[in-house]
């Protein structure tokens, strides 16, 4: 018995011990890729970039280093497929190439629009590395390759300092939005339904923001910018939305977390400032003699945050009518973005996927020809419901007491 | 027999424990949206197959099912079939092992060879199956705990991250009611409420005065191990949406994976890999236990212990052996007609109800 | 220690070259002579002859051991009493006298008649005075233990915050004084018995009659009397003697120096057991959940003695799992860790020159050294080897690049952890148990550290401590019995006492080896 148990452990010790270590990878033969960037080349293979972030130089606090070296180190190569563009960029990297912590793709203006972006993503969601959850951008007038290699002054990671700025932009503008590897999949294999992609652009000269002079600067000339919506249709890009078509569409598809709009109050121009808080839209879908009929309701809460003119906030009345105002603003905008995508003949707006969730069955007929034939034809009701809540910290503004 | 008893509540825990483990798999996604429903009509099916079961157990609660087949069917027939159901019962634990190694293999541990992995949970099982029953059964509460913790926060977390998107739950009936039969009666209700079979190895040993009470502990362990997986397939579904649920193996993780709050409690795969590790020995190990008592009995073999290392290595190599790809392996389990009609219906249903009918005309 | 153990080993052999003779002569000259010889004539064992009576003076002796009696009461009440005898003997032959001198003469408490030799040493030997008396074939012994004792000083091993400040002694008596003192009740029964074949040690059983399980008194009654072995120099000895499985990390006796512990545990219907010659007393059975309490826990508030319990379990994990876990997540989980975290530990570790495990073995291995070192020393010493200890290990190890501060971190968190836990005992088979775990994590990452944990609990679920389930009430799970477990709930509500030793619960140990080493 004795011999028994002293043969168990050791062959457990063994086990343990000799054998295992396979996945074992310290951390400095890792190379953190921050972010991963798809472009195109004049041969049409594709263009892997790699931003890959070095620790020493983000940290800093330690070796008292940090802000004197580049916090980021950027590769890229060509390849038939992404997984060929890795290989040939591990070559030129000494460490391991690790996708855990990247949450960045960014898809370059041409691949979108020249090759689509549909045969993309199995990689991404395949391997065990990589995180369906990482945000997803397109570049505008700029290669990938430039986008990932400007350095940025808040965040040492200039991938963070993206996802930061789209978050920013997507919770105060409404105009943007956030979207995952995830979203654009489903958006992509369900034909009643398109992506949106938040696209961003390089203000100034690409060169220059590669080097740390740059990020010195109190005002450094060359940065990033969020720059339009990316429409796409069957997987390629065909339009970018801007300002209200934007937050239009994103009204219709709930959306918009934040957001403000201006009004005209007593035949003033944009006078009073309406700060949207919250805000819900649903929508309903019918289909009449295979004709669809979809009804879209929003209802937006929020407070004044300024005004231009005198009038008496005080009264609910005003009130009452300065909230039609801003759902008549609303609204437009919405039937404006509708408009804009029935032209494109691409639903962005999920109003198929309501079919599909009211008329199954119905809708197998309807799928293949909803983009082209349907949607543009397709009847679209718009209701929007607008409450001011409160006004702030004063009730009227000084501007009435200057008129008296 | 050992000699070693367990009360209702631990029979409760390991039945719930047992069940649980497959919860991420994705279950009955055959049946799309309604993969919920195809898992609760497996469900009413599995209390039924456990009602088979526990009459036959009312008929002969003191001994093991290995010798009240050779009381009903004869010494010969009996012997043979109480050895086949052995054999089931082996092959059911290489399956569980293999889809365990395979599991941790694509989850964590890509270059490790899945011998090491397997291995591993062998010699755990193996050290704590030797201790009997009853250590088994405590070892369950203690990690129950364990596992109703781990399931409390992430409900609470997925719903406090906004994830859950009921649209993704519409349309209900998008392949309509008999592809969700079909789904429920070929996949759901074998794995996982068919494989309770392997608790009659069980039963004998548990401490109860009145027969009835364990009827009722094991219906509700089976109704809320049900429902908790129904309501799991529901979650995943509606967070990440029917079609990324049917491509992914385990879609668990990846609805664990999108839970992202406050920028710090966010890549929380430890979860998964807890859940995939706590139910993974809990089902090896009662299947194990299960095959190791009953070839005490059938060969009556004083110790069982003695037994649980050559059974844990004949496992161990059958589990490297019985599939070359991860793909052939699942297809086997839940496609497969030939493993459904060989394995599956004859050792979960037709044979328990058959030797009840026998049993049922010989007590008469 | 080691050594001498060997050398009462060696001894055990050769002892007793000679059988002690039965019982003892009547003349007293050969009395004395043979004690003398037995005694190899050692200077402590003293010897006063003197003579007793008047006409004839009939010769006697009193026998004691220097230093372990108290004098004054030989001095006062045997030697000046038996001088001051003058009656007339008579005829009377020494056995009257020697009755008449025990029932009429001497004043002192305890007074015995001895006619076997064995028994006499014993009486000697434990502190008794003998009274030989010429044509006598009988002794007498006379209770006069006493001696040089250290007084009653506060525990330095189990202090609180509030509660008593009493500590047990050395000395048996003293420490069942003090828990008699504490509980008035006369079903608090003592028994006693001596074991070790040279050391003699009297060991005594205390339990509650009708509060403590009798199967649970008999087994510990039974286990005692197996023993076979020549020394008990502490309670360490009878504790590896008796417990229910040696070949295990977890102790499966509590043992404690206060005696308000042993009275709650009393009342909870365990079984103390007390040691002569140490401040230890031990309390069977013993289950898991209670080396995380601690006597504070009783006397604050029920909610912050909840939470302070639930704290202490999450020390225990600490201290059982830190460094594993943070090697596992560093080496195998990247992916687990969040971003700017990662960073900096990334950055860190871009100089170290060790991988992870050796980095955590190395600072795991010099803390055990430091602590070790500072265990035995002076205070006064100890306080300069934990200042260069902090110093070397602390700043200089993470200046050279030798190791990252997050690893220092880690490593620091676990030692106070460890310390933290109220129990030594477990507090040990954590530190011992957490480099297999890292050892583990290094092989197979978190998947290492389940199967650990698996076998950890399994082993936890199989020990018992005289026949209770080592992990009752959580398993198996017995809901009447949580009320003073991780929680404590309000005095008021304990309606019942605890059932958890009921003897449904108890359960024949599994263990038939014997206990006892072979002498």
């Amino acid at each position: 018995m004795k011999h028994k148990r002293s043969f168990f452990a050791f062959i457990l010790i063994s086990l343990t011990v000799v054998s295992g270590c396979w996945d074992k990878r310290e951390m400095n033969e890792l190379a953190f890729v921050s972010a991963f960037a798809v472009d195109l080349n004049e041969e049409g293979k594709y263009v892997g970039t790699f931003q890959i972030i070095n620790p020493g130089n983000v940290a800093g606090g330690l070796q008292g280093g940090g802000g004197q070296n580049a916090s980021i180190t950027v590769y890229s190569a060509a390849g038939d497929n992404l997984l060929e563009t890795e290989g040939h960029v591990s070559m030129k990297v000494s460490r391991d190439l690790y996708y855990a912590h990247t949450n960045l793709i960014i898809i370059s203006e041409k691949v979108a629009s020249e090759k689509g972006i549909t045969e993309l993503f199995d990689l991404f969601e395949r391997a065990r590395e990589f995180r369906t959850t990482t945000n997803v951008v397109l570049t505008r007038n700029s290669s990938a390759e430039e986008m990932l290699s400007v350095l940025t002054e808040k965040d040492k990671i200039p991938a963070e300092q993206i996802v930061n700025n789209l978050k920013g932009a997507e919770e105060s503008q409404g105009e943007y939005q956030k979207i995952t590897i995830d979203n654009v999949i489903n958006s992509l294999i369900t034909s009643g339904n398109e992506p949106l992609i938040s696209a961003f652009s390089i203000k100034g000269e690409p060169k220059k923001g590669t080097k740390m002079e740059n990020i010195q600067a109190s005002q450094p000339e060359v940065r990033m910018e969020p720059n339009g919506l990316g429409v796409f249709k069957n997987g390629k890009l065909i339009d970018w939305l801007e300002g209200e078509t934007a937050r239009g569409t994103l009204w219709a598809t709930d959306k918009v977390q934040a957001t403000s709009l201006n009004i005209t109050w007593k035949n003033k121009k944009d006078a009073i400032a309406y700060q949207v808080v919250r805000q819900k839209t649903k929508i309903a879908a019918q289909l009449k003699k295979d004709r669809p009929k979809i009804s879209i309701s929003v209802r937006a809460e929020g407070r004044i945050a300024e005004v231009s003119v005198s009038s008496d906030l005080t009264n609910p009345h005003t009130l009452a009518a300065i909230e039609k105002e801003v759902a008549k603003e609303i609204k437009e905008e919405i039937e404006k973005a509708i408009y804009h995508a029935q032209i494109n003949k691409s639903d962005t707006f999920g109003f198929g996927d309501a079919i599909h969730r009211s008329h199954p069955d119905k809708w197998k007929k309807i799928k293949s020809e909803w983009n082209n034939e349907y949607f543009p034809s397709s009847d679209i009701e718009v209701k929007v419901e607008a409450f001011i809540r409160r006004t702030g910290l004063r009730t009227n503004s000084y501007l009435s007491d200057l008129e008296q | 027999m050992e000699k070693a008893q367990i009360n209702l509540y631990q029979l409760f825990v390991l039945l719930v424990l047992f069940e649980l483990s497959t919860i991420l798999a994705p279950l009955g996604i055959a049946a799309k949206q309604a993969a919920w429903l195809s898992i609760l009509i497996g469900m009413i099916g599995g209390l039924v197959l456990f009602l088979v079961y526990y009459r036959l157990y009312c008929y002969y609660p003191d001994v093991m099912p290995t010798e009240y087949m050779q009381i009903l069917l004869g010494r010969f027939l009996g012997s043979v079939l109480a050895f086949l159901y052995i054999l089931y019962f082996l092959y059911l634990a290489a399956r569980v092992l293999r889809n365990f190694g395979e599991m941790l293999l694509i989850l964590a541990y890509p270059v490790t060879p899945l011998f090491i992995l397997n291995a591993g949970l062998v010699v755990v099982t193996v050290y704590t199956v030797r201790k009997g029953i009853e250590v088994l059964a405590r070892t369950g509460e203690l990690f129950a705990i364990v596992i109703f913790f781990l399931a409390a926060s992430s409900l609470l977390l997925i719903v406090l991250t906004g994830l859950i998107k009921v649209t993704n739950l519409q349309p209900m009936m998008e392949v309509g009611m008999g592809k969700i039969l079909e789904t429920a009666f070929s996949e759901t209700l074998m794995i996982p409420f068919g494989e309770l079979i392997v608790f009659t190895m069980i039963f004998p040993y548990v401490n109860v005065n009145h027969s009835k009470k364990l009827r009722k502990a094991g219906l509700m362990a089976i109704g809320f191990s049900g429902i908790v997986l129904a309501f799991t397939m529901a979650i995943n579904i509606s967070v990440m949406g029917v079609s990324i649920v049917s491509r992914s193996p385990f879609p668990l993780l990846s609805t664990i994976r999108s839970i992202e709050i406050a920028g710090f409690l966010e890549r929380l795969d430890v979860y998964f890999m807890m859940v995939l590790i706590i139910g993974g020995f809990f089902k090896f190990s009662i299947i194990l236990y299960g095959a190791a008592t009953g070839t005490a009995d059938l060969f009556k073999i004083k110790e069982t212990s003695r037994l649980i290392y050559p059974l844990g290595f004949i496992v161990l190599m059958f589990s490297l052996a019985m599939a070359s790809s991860y793909p052939e392996h699942t297809y086997k389990i839940l496609h497969s007609d030939a493993v459904l009609f060989t394995t599956s219906i004859p050792f979960l249903v037709v044979i328990p109800i058959m030797l009840l009918v026998i049993a049922f005309f010989k007590n008469r | 220690m080691f050594s001498f153990f060997e050398h009462s080993k060696k001894t055990s052999k050769n002892y007793s070259p000679e059988p002690l003779p039965k019982t003892i002569k009547s003349s007293l000259s050969d009395n004395l002579a043979l004690l003398k010889q037995k005694t190899g004539k050692s200077p402590d064992i003293i010897i006063r002859s003197l003579k007793i009576g008047n006409q004839p003076k009939v010769k006697a002796a009193v026998v004691y051991v220097s230093g372990i009696v108290d004098t004054q009461t030989i001095n006062e009440f045997l030697i000046e009493v038996l001088i001051n005898y003058k009656e007339k003997p008579g005829n009377e032959a020494g056995q009257e006298l020697i009755e008449k001198i025990a029932e009429e003469v001497v004043s002192v408490g305890s007074i015995k008649t001895e006619t076997e030799w064995s028994s006499l040493f014993e009486s000697l030997l434990s502190g008794n005075a003998l009274i030989f008396i010429d044509g006598a074939a009988k002794a007498l012994t006379a209770g006069t233990k006493g001696g040089e004792k250290r007084a009653i000083q506060e525990p330095s091993t189990q202090s609180t915050v509030r509660g008593s400040r009493e500590g047990f002694t050395e000395s048996m008596e003293t420490n069942m004084a003090m828990v008699r003192r504490i509980i008035k009740n006369p079903n608090l029964w003592i028994e006693s018995i001596k074991i070790g074949n040279q050391t003699r040690t009297d060991v005594s059983i205390m339990y509650i009659n009708g509060s403590a399980e009798s199967a649970v008194i008999e087994e510990v009654k039974k286990r005692l009397k197996k023993i076979k072995i020549d020394s008990i120099l502490e309670s360490g000895y009878i504790e590896q003697l008796i417990e229910d499985q040696t070949m295990s990390p977890f102790p499966t006796l509590y043992y404690t120096e206060r005696p308000d512990i042993v009275a709650g545990n009393l009342l909870e219907g365990r079984v103390a057991v007390f040691i002569n010659g140490t401040p230890f007393t031990l309390l069977a059975p013993a289950v898991f959940v209670q080396f995380f309490q601690a006597s504070d826990d009783y006397y604050t508030r029920f909610d912050i003695a909840t939470a302070t319990r639930f704290l202490r379990a999450f020390i225990f994990l600490i201290s059982l799992l830190g460094p594993a876990t943070f090697v596992a997540a560093i080496t195998y989980h990247h992916e687990m860790i969040p971003t700017t975290l990662l960073i900096v530990i990334a950055a860190q570790r871009e100089s170290v020159p060790f991988p992870a495990i050796f980095e955590a073995l190395i600072m795991e291995v010099t803390f055990e050294i430091l602590r070790e070192a500072g265990l035995r020393l002076p205070k006064a010493i100890g306080s300069t080897v934990s200042i260069v200890g902090g110093l070397v290990v602390g700043q200089a190890a993470v200046q050279a690049g030798i190791v990252s501060p997050t690893m220092l971190i880690i490593v620091a968190i676990t030692a106070i952890a460890s310390f933290a836990t109220p129990s030594f005992a477990v507090a040990i088979s954590a530190r011992l148990l957490r480099f297999a775990f890292m050892i583990c994590a290094a092989s197979l990452g978190f998947y290492g550290i389940m199967l650990a944990l698996f076998m950890m609990v399994a082993h936890l679920c199989s020990l018992r401590s005289f026949g209770i389930p080592y992990m009752a009430p959580f398993a198996p799970f017995m809901p009447g019995n949580l009320g003073d477990t991780l929680v404590r709930i309000p005095w008021w509500s304990m309606k019942k006492k605890t059932q958890l030793m009921n003897h449904k619960n108890i359960q024949e140990s599994k263990n038939k080896k014997s206990q006892s080493l072979k002498t």
